[in-house]
């Protein structure tokens, strides 16, 4: 198979897999209505403590939300193959690691940025914040940004959880330490210095002050640096995940602990 | 009376095996703490004197969450085991039966309510007074056992459906905002309001806060009962539905 | 008043196939099964899988409504009276599943217990004298998930007697039990019913119903084909002659050729490891040896026996000639 073949193949058939989550049973609470009551809890809570605007938590928890389709679902798009054990086929097929992962977290991403930006346009609207339009397109960009940043996050949680049994509480953790450290509820101004120091090295910060900037009429151009700094973080992430993918996988053809439960 | 014994005792059995099960335990500690974390950390940014208000509050999300997550699948599970068969062979009510499953469950989150108070004296200095002790306790029996009851409903609700647990996770976070253990639903737009009377969560809440900062709890520990008898009424008519609908097409898969 | 009645039992299954354009199709499981169990008997119910036995053993458990028909146990209608007769009955199904795992065996006990309404005062001297019925005393305080299959199986028989119900369905209640165990239950389920209960057994091991019954009914695609004691279905097939072939690398058409000799009334071949066993029914007197043994021409012949036919021949002949 060519390069591009696989990417593609390998990508419909991720987002297959993760279609047992297509279900709208599943789908519409978890994709559709929990993060618009995560925004909505947060910034009545933001109204009630009288910190920062409604707008500062839309953007904040729609951005963070798509930690639940990267993360999870790329965490377990990999466990899932290695529990139906097909992960050893894959690995062992002479087609190039490369696209073939990055053809399985394409579908991740556009799901997550079409779940953020569901989320972002609805908790929006109900809230009545306003955005210019001209920053429509960069905020598009920015959230498919943080999707790409928290799928190669999704990455290196699928590679450790080879070596933790339960992703479940793994991925949940993830979910939480973003929640508290980058920015999305409490302003980095407002956190200790370790945690906004610590917050620097994680996804989404960026990408989440870049989008409020954005969001109050600030130009692309102004916000590059954040940007730029959002898509390193994300890529170191996914590369440290394919890493450690790869060296799992060449350790379990010594040890054959690939299909270990 | 027999059937309060059945209760208890299957209420402590429900105990004893939930307690056994780790899976749930620590992420159902954690989870509400993130939560918790982030309110804290935005309360004391902006009006620190709303902290105690915030810290009662989230360490009733753990009791919430304990049950909103599992209840609705509580019927499956029992199915998997094999012992769905016996539940309803039994002659005791089933709703006897299926309660204490769904009470167990919202007992359990006692745990994440102490560990949640614990955590917000800890790292947030936030000191718990009661003013007063014994109505505490009783808003907060009174509370974990309605959350209980709701979550008895949500099970013989759920029953068709195999995909209950994601239904049971659509009511976490709506239940955590607009029954007010965050927020004061004063905050919310009138035509919500009546939403939040109708929850038993959001008077039990009520009636936390009032027995700590010192208050009139009772007409609240009131309310809160009033709303799970309801629902416990509604559980068992709905208990009858669906079991006579399963006799009868065989759908519940009791074989 | 017997102590189980059944009347034209009929029960359909409706199921739907096909994801896009449904179809529904419908089964129809017991097609109008009717008998009656005196008090104080131990009856048999016996057929191959999917011949209807669990379904209507949930039917008279008040687990499942009939489609048509009625059932009776102690004189209170299974559907109508459904409370009235969880009252009385206890029910035992084989397998793994079914017990509460985190919890010992005694706490399973006392939960039950509970749930079927055993006085509290009688709660422990009855659980006490049930665990020395089925020899689990001493392990009753380890969790059921460490339990053997045969520790479970014994485990389900002393929660389905926890109150002493006065009628037990017994559901293929040795299966996965070593033989010794196996024995010990049924000397277990025989002094049931010398206790005064009655007792509807279903198993799939011949011997054991021939042992234990006193009175059988086949089961075959939701019809009865032959009700009787174990005697009278033996005479069914008294008229013939069993003829054991133990053969290796016995391929389909053989048999079909052993089918069609003549005389021949049935085969059915049993997979024992490396060689099949078949069993030839015949009418007596022929001597059909030499002519199976020429139809099998090129077959490896182990062991050949002429013998008596047996309940399980009985069976084999109502059961395989439909």
């Amino acid at each position: 198979m060519t390069s591009a073949r696989v990417f593609l193949i390998g990508g419909v058939m991720s987002f297959r897999a993760l279609f047992n989550w297509l279900s709208p049973w599943i789908y519409v609470p978890t994709m559709l209505v929990s993060p618009v009551f995560q925004i909505l809890l947060f910034a009545y809570i933001g109204r009630a403590a009288r910190v920062q605007s409604d707008k500062f938590y839309v953007i904040g928890n729609a951005l963070q939300y798509t930690a639940i389709p990267c993360v999870f679902a790329m965490s377990h798009t990999i466990a899932g193959e290695r529990f139906q054990q097909t992960l050893g086929y894959i690995l062992v097929t002479p087609a190039r690691r490369i696209p073939l992962f990055v053809g399985r977290s394409l579908p991740v991403v556009v799901n997550g940025a079409l779940t953020s930006a569901f989320a972002l346009a609805l908790g929006g609207a109900i809230l009545g914040i306003h955005v210019p339009v001209s920053a429509l397109a960069p905020l598009a960009l920015t959230i498919v940004l943080c999707a790409a940043s928290c799928t190669g996050l999704g990455l290196l949680s699928a590679a450790i959880g080879f070596l933790v049994r339960e992703t479940a509480t793994l991925n949940n953790i993830v979910f939480g330490v973003l929640l508290i450290f980058c920015g999305v509820n409490v302003s980095l101004d407002d956190l200790p210095g370790w945690m906004s120091t610590l917050a620097q090295g994680l996804p989404l910060t960026h990408g989440i002050e870049a989008a409020r900037k954005l969001a109050d009429g600030a130009s692309l151009s102004y916000v590059a640096g954040l940007i730029g700094a959002e898509a390193l973080v994300g890529l170191l992430y996914g590369l440290a995940g394919y890493a450690l993918l790869r060296a799992l996988e060449l350790q379990s053809r010594v040890h054959a602990t690939l299909e270990r439960a | 009376m027999k059937s309060a014994r059945l209760l208890v005792i299957g209420w402590f059995f429900q105990l004893k095996m939930l307690s056994r099960s780790s899976f749930n335990g620590i992420l159902g500690i954690l989870y509400p703490l993130f939560f918790a974390t982030v309110a804290f950390l935005m309360y004391r940014a902006g009006s620190p004197n709303a902290l105690l208000y915030a810290s009662l509050g989230a360490s009733v999300m753990g009791v919430w969450s304990a049950v909103s997550t599992s209840a609705g699948s509580a019927m499956q599970r029992e199915r998997w085991q094999g012992t769905l068969e016996l539940l309803v062979s039994a002659p005791a009510h089933f709703s006897l039966v299926m309660l204490p499953v769904t009470v167990a469950m919202s007992t359990i989150g006692l745990y994440s309510m102490a560990a949640t108070l614990l955590w917000g004296w800890l790292l947030f200095g936030i000191d718990l007074h009661v003013a007063h002790p014994l109505l505490f306790c009783v808003s907060i029996v009174v509370t974990v056992v309605s959350i209980g009851v709701t979550g008895f409903l949500m099970a013989v609700a759920f029953v068709r459906y195999r995909t209950a647990w994601a239904l049971g996770n659509l009511f976490e976070y709506p239940v955590w905002l607009v029954a007010g253990f965050l927020v004061p639903i004063s905050l919310f737009p009138g035509w919500v309001r009546p939403i939040s009377w109708l929850l038993a969560p959001t008077w039990g809440m009520n009636a936390i806060r009032e027995s700590a900062l010192g208050g009139t709890p009772l007409p609240d520990v009131g309310l809160c009962a009033a709303i799970g008898v309801g629902c416990l009424v509604l559980g068992i008519a709905v208990t009858g539905t669906v079991l006579r609908s399963a006799r009868a097409r065989a759908t519940l898969a009791l074989t | 008043m017997a102590a189980i009645e059944a009347h034209e039992l009929r029960r359909t299954y409706r199921t739907s196939i096909g994801v896009f354009r449904r179809r529904t199709l419908e089964v129809e499981a017991v097609r109008g099964v009717s008998f009656e169990v005196p008090e104080g008997e131990l009856f048999g119910l016996l057929g191959p899988n999917g011949a209807g036995k669990t379904t209507t053993i949930k039917m008279l458990i008040t687990l499942l409504i009939p489609t048509a028909g009625s059932a009776r146990v102690l004189g209170f209608d299974v559907v109508k009276d459904a409370r009235e007769v969880r009252k009385r009955i206890g029910y035992v199904f084989g397998g793994e599943r079914g017990l509460y795992e985190r919890l010992s065996g005694l706490d399973n006990l006392r939960y039950f217990a509970e749930l079927y309404a055993v006085p509290p005062r009688n709660q422990r001297p009855r659980i006490e004298e049930l665990l020395e019925l089925v020899g689990l005393r001493g392990r009753e305080k380890e969790r059921v998930e460490g339990y053997s299959r045969g520790m479970r199986q014994r485990l389900h028989i002393a929660r389905g007697l926890l109150h002493d119900p006065p009628v037990v369905f017994l559901d293929e209640p040795t299966i996965g039990v070593d033989p010794v165990g196996a024995r010990e239950l049924r000397s277990t389920i025989a002094s049931l019913t010398q206790a005064g209960k009655t007792v509807l057994l279903t198993t799939h091991y011949m011997f054991e119903a021939d042992e234990l019954c006193d009175r059988i009914a086949v089961i075959n695609k939701g019809e009865i084909v032959a009700e009787g004691t174990p005697r009278n279905l033996k005479e069914i097939v008294a008229d013939r002659t069993v003829i054991e072939i133990e053969a290796f690398g016995i391929d389909d058409t053989a048999v079909e050729r052993l089918r069609s000799a003549p005389g021949v009334t049935s085969v059915s071949v049993e997979e024992r490891e490396q060689a099949q066993v078949l069993l030839v029914q015949s009418a007596k007197g022929l001597e059909l040896t030499q002519t199976l043994l020429g139809l099998l021409n090129g077959a490896t012949i182990g062991r050949v026996v002429a013998r008596e036919p047996t309940l399980e021949d009985a069976y084999v002949a109502l059961v395989g000639e439909a």
